[in-house]
Parts: structure tokens; sequence; C-alpha cells
């Protein structure tokens, strides 16, 4: 080095020194006035409702230092018991969501521009007057599923407009089940169903773990009796045409033709009925349905359904010997045109299975049966007139998105006649093409209440305070329908006095005790249902189409991770990979290898994909959970607008699918038939997060079949080999001399552990989600994922049996926080360390990124920042001020939620006692819909995580290595069925 | 090779100026900043607050427990700061006129959070819990130092030395996760 370089180092360094080193400006902000539930370093907690979908499940939302940082599921809620899936958990990410609009929007001509609410709200009351002044029916709203006080309000609001009541708009409306309900039962309405009690379970389709009525409950009831136990496993059959997540967790899945289900489900009926079941029905009746079921013989049924013939065989044989039998029908996207039969067929197998219908609750109904039908909504944008001065109000809903063949939504758009105002606080399509974008305070911000299911009337009250200006909606009705009649001032008052008036909440004190425990039981109301008229029955059955076996099927199937697209902003929501592609980002076509190879295509290529509506570009995902003549999209993404990451992000399959409503039922169609799929000589890589899809015969993830179960424990072995390698506790009494080159690692009273029964875990990836949104996870999109730069402490792996390609195991992988770590023997800073209660700590100041640590995990679990990643205002606000936001250049990984484990430390140290079993819950296992994961102190005897580790079915993932892991994982049980 | 006998001194110097100059110049600059960083008399003092709040006059003179005003120390990770109108349910009567507590008066009308300058700083990845401190019977003042001698207070940057002393003395948890870091 010459003189001149060094001075100029030395000089440059010392202004580096002088500009690099001083304090950040840090000011502490004293509060003006001092809330009472607020003491700073400390969580508050407060109970309301997840709107993300219609379930309504019951939230608790953790509030620190006035902002909510995290949403857990309320355990004493009755519809979710504490569990919540992953868009419950992202919807943080909408109340942050930098896209979020801070101010109303107004058109004037093709520009918006920015106003204030007080002037937008003016502006919208003089509309309402001017129109309501020319006559009737001129205010006319659409709206999401709303709860019974709001839709109340809209009723008597609108009436003083001399309007009529708002139409619900939800894309998946249940059509089909509603009308084969009414067709059945005489009761239009969407009934609950006492899934626990069965023992045998088929499925047509209803994808009850992830989108279909309420999920998370579902999940539970399915585990009660799908979980093995000592009193057995219950049986799960689902027939379809392809596997969705739900039908991954059946015991067999019977692939069908597009359409096919309403053969099989009749071939079912001609079954039971010829076996002399549905005895109770009267003589007329049955004979009826017979007339209409008996050309469904077996090999009717494996003809014109596609079956597989023992499939078929053993689906009839376990039904018709289950004791507690239950049926259920298609699935939220209704898959072919014959979903009205399914239904019906489905209703009629439990009918004549189960003569009391004891496992269908016709009292507890689901809210969204108040949604209008496809049909209606379609007339209710015929209504729009281009002469008539008339105002469109639009709550929630985009329709411009979910129809968009729909020549009657355009229609009303494209026309100038109706002012259209959008309460919608993103800029979505419809928001887009409104007249007036008036943003209001989401379900977190704002008092309410829900019923996802009668019987229990949720509360929903702010759990923060409002980010925006923006009013409550129900606030802003009670001022524009002022005068109307003499009002509670604010909707908070109105929603107490209607619950008071209805006699639902007696007192004051009832009142604040409902909004702790996050809502009240409600008294139902009883219909009795009518008398099964078989002609009105078989008549639906004349227009049954033929399953389609030839030509190519399009069909769009709904998300668990977007529910119908209205949670494709959620950048946690994208960035999870979809369970069974596990592609994340990408909306890619699931293709059959068969139908592959004949069109000469490939995985990644970008293929046209032709219906008689519209074109598509989407890229190949070869996939053998799909029938070879069925091309399957995921609904969800695919936006033009809605602001960051969901814009141009993945396809939306909508645009491909018809227009109109099916005139049986009213609802949507979700398929077509036929398409063209060609080439567009293009390929892109797939932002997949597997590294295979197989487990190349290593033991990972394992299963045990009912017969070895019940044969007994086997023989514990002692070899050193992949198989005989014994299960080796990360204790002292795990050490082992021959074995063991490190001295073993004393404990101090606690080692953490956590098992996870892989027969439990149903996939979703709820525990994923619960993990980004604790640990201040990075989001890394779309190109940094095909990189493999995804920051995940846990994912949910997804393995296909190589020997039956549609038998998928899941299983959660997160650090094993092994007792022999791999990683701490190769760092030369000692940044991962292995301390006194087991953890392995990833000590961030002292890592300097060599990455020899993630080269040596045998898990891959530990993440290395490439970049600082960013959380764009107001999206910081949602990190977890007690976990350390991690910076470019360190390794990271799963700590067991240590931040939980230090509270409880405190907590015991205050009332000086140990920490009792159960008292630390990682947010994942708080969240878990199935109860799959457990944690605690291993050296505790009596404790569940060491029972379980006793557990015949325990074992560790390649616990051959010698790592001792600390994750213990049970074996799936798989029967023959 | 330059015959040494040609080389004038002189003319080395002036042929050097500015590199010599400049290396004169960075010196001083350094040895300026380091002064203004570490060793101004000013910086002893801490940072002017918005309000000349003084420790030595309420917790010194007046005696007042650090508790009233930092209520949460003993049962929570942070002792809190009073809220704008903790101060004027006293100054509301005591020198209720004072410039000063009249811009007290002029936060708590414009709702307005008073903007304190930090003066103990830990870095971002330490969370510390005071609750656990103070329930082990420490002083305040053993980690804070004579707040009730300070006007201002000077504050401390705080190293990990100064904790891990103090851990390993006491026999206290010094595991990295389970003590100060997650």
């Amino acid at each position: 080095m010459n003189r001149r370089t060094f001075l100029k180092i030395a000089g440059l360094s010392s202004f580096s020194l002088a500009s690099g080193c001083s304090d950040p400006q840090k000011n502490l902000f004293s509060l003006v006035e001092h809330p009472d539930d607020m003491v700073t370093g400390q969580a508050s907690w407060y109970a309301t409702t997840c709107r993300e979908c219609p379930a309504g499940c019951g939230v608790l939302a953790r509030n620190r230092e006035g902002r909510v940082v995290k949403l857990e599921g309320n355990p004493k809620h009755p519809v979710n018991r504490g569990a919540l899936c992953m868009r419950g958990q992202a919807a943080l990410q909408g109340v942050y969501h930098p896209a979020r609009l801070r101010a109303p929007m107004l058109r004037e001509g093709t520009r918006w521009r920015e106003t204030s609410f007080a002037e937008a709200e003016a502006l919208v009351k003089e509309r309402i007057g001017n129109a309501a002044a020319q006559g009737p029916r001129r205010i006319r709203m659409l709206t999401e599923t709303v709860g019974g006080t709001l839709m109340s309000l809209f009723r008597s609001t609108l009436h003083g407009w001399r309007s009529e009541k708002p139409v619900v708009f939800e894309p998946f409306a249940y059509e089909s089940l509603r009308a084969a309900n009414e067709i059945v039962f005489g009761i239009d309405g969407l009934f609950s169903y006492r899934m626990e009690e069965a023992d045998v379970l088929v499925s047509f389709g209803a994808d009850f773990l992830e989108t279909w009525l309420s999920p998370v409950e579902y999940a539970r009831k399915f585990k009660e009796m799908h979980a093995f136990s000592e009193k057995g496993k219950g049986v799960f059959f689902s027939v379809g045409a392809y596997q969705s997540l739900t039908c991954a967790n059946a015991d067999l899945w019977i692939g069908c033709h597009p359409g096919g289900e309403a053969a099989v489900a009749l071939g079912l009926v001609r079954e039971a009925l010829e076996a002399g079941r549905g005895g109770h029905l009267r003589d007329f009746i049955r004979s009826t349905i017979l007339q209409t079921a008996r050309e469904y013989t077996p090999a009717h049924v494996t003809r014109v359904a596609g079956v597989e013939p023992e499939r078929y065989q053993s689906l009839v044989r376990r039904l018709l010997a289950a004791d507690r039998p239950l049926v259920l029908g298609t699935g939220s996207g209704d898959c072919g045109e014959n979903a009205l039969q399914t239904n019906v067929a489905a209703n009629l197998l439990n009918f004549i299975l189960d003569p009391d219908l004891r496992r269908i609750d016709f009292d507890r109904r689901y809210r969204v049966e108040t949604a209008g039908r496809r049909s209606d909504i379609i007339a209710f944008f015929q209504k729009a007139k281009e002469e008539r001065d008339e105002v469109l109000l639009l709550y929630q809903v985009n329709p411009v998105y979910h129809m968009p063949a729909e020549g009657a939504v355009n229609r009303a758009f494209a026309r100038k006649g109706p002012f259209k105002v959008s309460f919608s606080a993103f800029m979505d399509e419809t928001a887009e093409k409104a007249d007036l974008v008036f943003p209001v305070q989401l379900p977190l911000e704002s008092w309410d209440d829900y019923a996802g299911a009668s019987g229990f009337i949720s509360l929903q009250q702010p759990a923060m305070g409002s980010l925006t200006d923006a009013p409550c909606l129900g606030d802003l009705f009670l001022r524009l329908g002022a005068g109307n009649s003499d009002q509670p001032p604010d909707y908070r008052s109105y929603l107490a006095e209607r619950h008071m008036r209805r006699g639902t909440i007696s007192s004051e004190k009832r009142w604040l005790l409902a909004l702790r425990d996050g809502g009240v039981e409600a008294p139902v109301t009883s219909r009795e249902r009518s008398q099964l008229v078989p002609y009105k029955v078989m008549d639906d059955f004349h227009t049954l189409a033929e399953p389609n076996d030839g030509a190519l099927v399009f069909a769009a199937a709904p998300s668990i991770r977007f529910f119908d697209g209205r949670g494709a902003n959620r950048p946690w929501l994208a960035e999870i990979p979809d369970p069974i592609t596990k592609v994340a980002w990408q909306t890619p076509v699931l293709v059959h290898p068969d139908t592959l190879r004949q069109n000469g295509l490939a995985q990644g290529d970008i293929v046209k994909l032709q219906s008689r509506q519209a074109s598509l570009e989407a890229m190949i995902y070869e996939a053998d959970s799909v029938r070879p003549n069925l091309l399957l999209m995921s609904i969800g993404q695919g936006h033009t607008a809605m602001g960051r990451y969901a814009e141009g992000e993945g396809q939306n399959p909508l645009k491909l699918l018809p227009s109109g409503a099916d005139p049986r039922h009213g609802g949507a169609f979700f398929s077509i038939d036929p398409v063209t799929i060609h080439s567009a000589g293009l390929r892109r890589e797939l932002a997949h997060t597997d590294g295979s899809r197989i487990q190349h015969g290593r033991k990972i993830a394992l299963t045990l079949s009912t017969e070895e179960l019940d044969a007994g424990r086997p023989v514990e072995r002692e070899g050193l080999t992949m198989w005989d390698f014994p299960l080796t506790l990360p204790l002292p009494e795990g050490y082992d001399s021959h074995r063991d080159f490190y001295p073993p690692h004393e404990h101090a009273g606690y080692r953490w552990s956590m098992t996870v029964d892989l027969d439990r875990c149903i996939g979703c990836g709820a525990c994923a989600a619960a993990c980004y949104a604790e640990n201040n996870l990075g989001v890394v999109g779309e190109q940094e994922i095909i990189n493999g730069r995804e920051m995940s402490w846990l994912r949910v792996e997804r393995y296909h049996d190589p020997s039956a390609m549609e038998k998928i195991i899941f299983l959660p992988m997160l650090c094993q926080h092994c007792d022999n770590a791999p990683c701490e023997s190769v760092c030369p800073v000692y940044a991962p360390h292995h301390n006194k209660e087991g953890l392995n700590n990833q000590i961030y100041n002292r890592c300097i990124g060599t990455r020899f640590c993630a080269q040596n995990c045998p898990y891959k679990v530990r993440r290395f920042n490439w970049y600082t990643w960013q959380w764009p205002k107001p999206l910081n606000l949602q990190l977890n001020p007690d976990v350390t936001v991690r910076s470019k250049g360190v390794m990271e990984k799963c700590s067991f939620c240590i931040q939980r484990i230090k509270d409880a430390h405190n907590t015991a140290k205050n009332e000086n006692r140990p920490i009792a079993d159960g008292e630390v819950i990682p947010a994942c296992v708080q969240t878990c819909p199935t109860g799959a994961l457990v944690f605690g102190n291993l050296m505790d005897p009596n404790s569940r995580v060491r029972n379980l580790a006793e557990d015949r079915r325990a074992y560790q993932v390649m616990g051959y290595l010698n790592t001792k892991p600390a994750v213990i994982y049970l074996k799936k049980v798989v029967q023959a069925v | 090779m330059q015959d040494p006998a040609s080389i004038d001194p002189e003319g080395g110097i002036s042929r050097n100026r500015w590199a010599i100059l400049l290396t004169v110049a960075t010196v001083l600059l350094t040895a300026g900043f380091l002064f203004f960083f570490y060793a101004y008399p000013h910086l002893k003092m801490g940072p002017e607050q918005p309000i000349p709040f003084s420790h030595r006059l309420h917790a010194g003179h007046k005696n007042i427990q650090c508790q009233f005003c930092h209520p949460y120390v003993g049962r929570s990770k942070h002792p809190g700061l009073p809220a704008v109108e903790k101060c004027l349910y006293c100054h509301n009567y005591i020198i209720a006129n004072h410039l000063w507590i009249k811009k007290e008066h002029e936060y708590f009308n414009t709702r307005t959070p008073t903007p304190w300058k930090k003066v103990y700083y830990l870095p971002e990845h330490v969370l510390f819990n005071h609750q656990r401190h103070i329930l082990k019977d420490l002083a305040c003042q053993e980690c804070h130092g004579k707040v009730e001698a300070q006007d201002r207070l000077a504050g401390e940057r705080f190293k990990m030395g100064f904790c891990i002393g103090c851990h390993r003395e006491r026999g206290a948890n010094i595991g990295c996760w389970l003590a100060c870091h997650s």
C-alpha cells in the first residue's frame, strides 16, 4: 500500500467512524392520559372475532403498547376452541397493510382525488338523499356476510330510504348444498355436522379442513373421530376428481371423473337400500328412491364415474358396516354440474343410513346461509339502470374479481348512472371501478357481533386504537340514517342496547363479562323438518349429466391460503407454500403426468389455457393428485388491483369460468369444459420449497399400520443402522460411551422438548403462519424462494409415497434442538450454543455468517438472512417487541419461542414455584387446530411430552445420525380400507 | 536510483506540502472528533430534555419514590414513564404557573406525548426485565447511578460486560437466551 492510499483510507474511515457510531435518535414518548388496561412491557388481551371468512372463530388479540401484535384462538369459543387457521393468523397483516387506504378516494374523470372523511360522508349523504327523493328502491346494497346487529342496522337504514334490504354476496355460497337441504329436509339452510361422533366419514368433495363452512371447527372434529386412540380410529373416504388437502388426509381417495361424484353417491344409495337399510322409510319413498338408483350397479358406477372397482367395493363395505356413518356433499367450490345431485344423494344416504339423523345438528346453522345465491347477485347487478339516479353501496365485496366474465357486473360498473360507493379498506378491483372509495375500520378496530354458527353470538371489540381516521361502518350508517328514528349515538351503544332489548345480555355486568369471554350464548330457534317428498327429490336426477371422461375439464378450487381471494394481499399467506404443491407466490395449474406426456409438456412450462370465456397463461405443476382429464388451479391470486403483495402475483382461474348461474340451484360454476392446453413456448421456475417429493428411503416421515399396532410393542433394537438405531432421548441417560463423542449435557430442572403426532397433523400450515407472526420472520418474495432463501422457522413438509403417489404424509419440520447438535460443533465463533435447559440458542450477535451450521444441519432448518428483510410501514407495527429483528448476514432458526419460556420462568419465579406442565405454549402449538403438537419438559416424568415420547409410535427423524433430537415424532397410523 | 546527495530536503517538504497538510488535518480532525464524541464536557450532563425535569429535586430533595412515577418497575419488563396527566396531578397545585409547567399543560391540552430523550441506552437485541431485578432487591441506583443527585440525567450506554460482571458475581443466570437475548 502506498502512502496516498493509506491516507485516503484513514480519512474515509474517520468519517465513517464519525457517521456510523452516533446514537440513533431515540425518544421515549410518554402518554398523555393513562388507559387503565395498559402496562408498558406487558400484553393486554382482548377477546374479539376473526372475520377473515364467514366461520367467525373467536380470537384473543395480544395488544402490546397499544398495537395488536398477535392473534390467538380463544379457548372459550365454541367454534374454534383456541385454535386458528393461517388466514386468521394473517388477519393482522390486513390491519397493518402498507396499501391500506388512509383517506377516501373520489373519482374525478379517470383520476382519483384524495378527500376528507367529512367531505366523503357529506357526499354520500347528499347522493343518497337525492336518490331516495326520486323514488323507492333507489339505494341498493351488496355486503359480505355480516352479523345480526349490523344487518339489522343496514335493513332499518335502507328501509328509511324506502329501499330493500341488502343482498349478501359470498363467492362460496353453498347454493347446491342449500338446495339439496331444502329438497331433502325442507330447510333452505346450512346445518352443522357432529363429525366427531362418526366412525365412517365419506366426503364427496367437502373440503372441511380448508374452507368448507367452518374449517377450524371441522379440523378439530375430524381428528376427534380420525386420530388414533385406544378406542380405535375412524375411517375417512374422499370421493372426487382431485385431491384437496382434505382429501389428502383421507384413508382412501376414490378418484372419479369430474362430475362422477353423483354416480358414486347414487350407487351407494342403491347398495344401502339393496342391503335392506332404510327400513324406517315408508315403502313408497323407498321404492321411489330405489327406482332412480336402481341402474347404479357397481359395474355401472365404476364405468360412468371411472372409479376403481376395488376401491368402490371397499367404500360400500365400510359404509354399510358403519355404526355411525356420516356423508358430506360437495366442497365450497362445487365441482361440476352434478353438484346438486351429489348433495341430494349425500343427504339421502344420511337419511337412509342414520334414521334419526343424529349426526346432523339442524339447530346449529351457519351464518353464511344468509348469503344470496349467485343468481341473486347477478339479478342485483342487472337491476342497475343507466337512466336512474341510484346509489350502489358495496361493503367488503369484490364482485369484479370474483365474477370476471359476468356481463351484468361489468355493465353495471361501466355505467355512469349509479353512484357506486365501495366501503373497502383497499383499492381492489371493485373499488377501482367505484365512484367513491370510502375506507372503514377493519374488524379488529371496531365494535360488532357475529354468530358464525347459531347458538353463540361472538362479540367484536376494538383490540387496538384505529390506525386511520376511517369511521366504523356502523357509526357511519347511524349518522347517514339519522332522522329515520331515534337511534343511539354510536354503534357500540346500538349493539349493547340491541342485545339488552333482545335479552341475550341481561345487564351491564353481563355485557362486560360477555366482552371478556368473547361472546354470549344465544337461544336457537328450532325448525321442524318437513317430510321427505320423494318425487320432488327424484326429479332432480333427470338432469344428471354423464360424468366427463374424455375432454379436458378445468376446475378452480378454493384455497386454504387465500379463501376466495380476499386474503391475497397478506404477505404471509403468499409466502407460506400451498400444502399440496409446496409452491409459494405462484398459481400453477395442476396437470396429471399422463396428460403432460400426451401433450408433450413438462413441469415449469408456461401453457395457454383456453376456454369458451377467456384464456390464461399459467405454469405447469405435475401432479398425481388430479385425474388425467382435469386441470386444476386454486382461487385467490391473480389480482389486477388490491395493492402490494396481491397485484400481479399469480393467476386468477375464475377468468376462465363461465358466467351465469346454474338454473337448478342458482349456484356459480367453478369448472368448465372443454378447455384446451397449448404450450406458450416459455418456461419458468416454480417457487417451490420442497427439495423432493419423496423421502428416498430415509427415516423422515414414518407410518405404522394398524396391524403392526395390534401386534404390540416391537422389540427394542440396539444397532447403528438407520432402522436399528434406538430412540435416544436428549437427556443424560441417553449418553452412551460407545456411541457418543461429546460428554452428556447436564440440564438444570428443564429440558424442553416437543412431540409431533403425525397422525393428527393435517398439513394445514397454521403453525407456520403463527411462527411468522410470533417470531418476526422475514418475507422474501417469489424470486428469493426460487433462490432457496425462504425464512420459515417451521415448515410443513409433504412427502408422497413412491409406491402410491396419491398417499401423502405431512411432517412439520422445525429446529430439533438436538442434544448432539451438528450445528454447534462446526461454528467457528460458537454462535449456536447449547443452554442449560437443552435449547440450541443462536446468538445473533456472535454470528459472522459462515453458514457452516446450515450446511451441517441434517434437518435444514437453519435460515440465513441474505438481506435485511423489510417490513414496509406500517407492517412493522406488527413486529413482536419481545423478539429481536435480525439483519443481513445472520443465521437464525426456531427458538422454541424462548420469549414465552422466559415469560413462564418470570411468572413461576414471582410465585416461587417451578413451571407447570403445559404452561409454556409456543405459538405453533397454541394454534394447531388438531392438537398435533405438544410442548413441555422432558425431565418431568409426568409431563405430557414425556409420556408421548415413551409412546410406542415415537421416533426421531434421522435419529440414526445420533443427533438425539428433542422433537419426537409419533408415527402416522395408516389403515388398509 | 537517485543520488541521495541530489535530494534537497527543503524541496522535499515543499513538494509534499499538500500531503503533509492532509495528514495533519486528518490527525486533527480525528482527535477533534474523538474529543467531541467521548470527552466533551457537556456530555456528562446528558441531553437537554423537552422539559427541564430535575431528578435531583424530585427524587432527591422531595424524596419522591422512584415507583411513583415509574410504577411498573416491579411488575413488568419496562418501568413505565409517567403520563402527562400524572405530572399535573401535583403541578396543577404546585408552581402551576411556572413557565415549564405551562408547557406541560400545553402538552396535555394539545394531547401531545412528551418527547423525552432516552438516556439509558441498551442495544435492541437485549431484553432487560426490570421486574426480575427489582424483586431481587436491587436498588435502582445500582445500575442507574445516583439519579437523585443529578438534575439532568447523564444516562449510560450499558455494555455487556456491565451485566455479565454482576450476573457472575451474584451467581445469576448467564444463559444467553434465558437471561437477556431472544
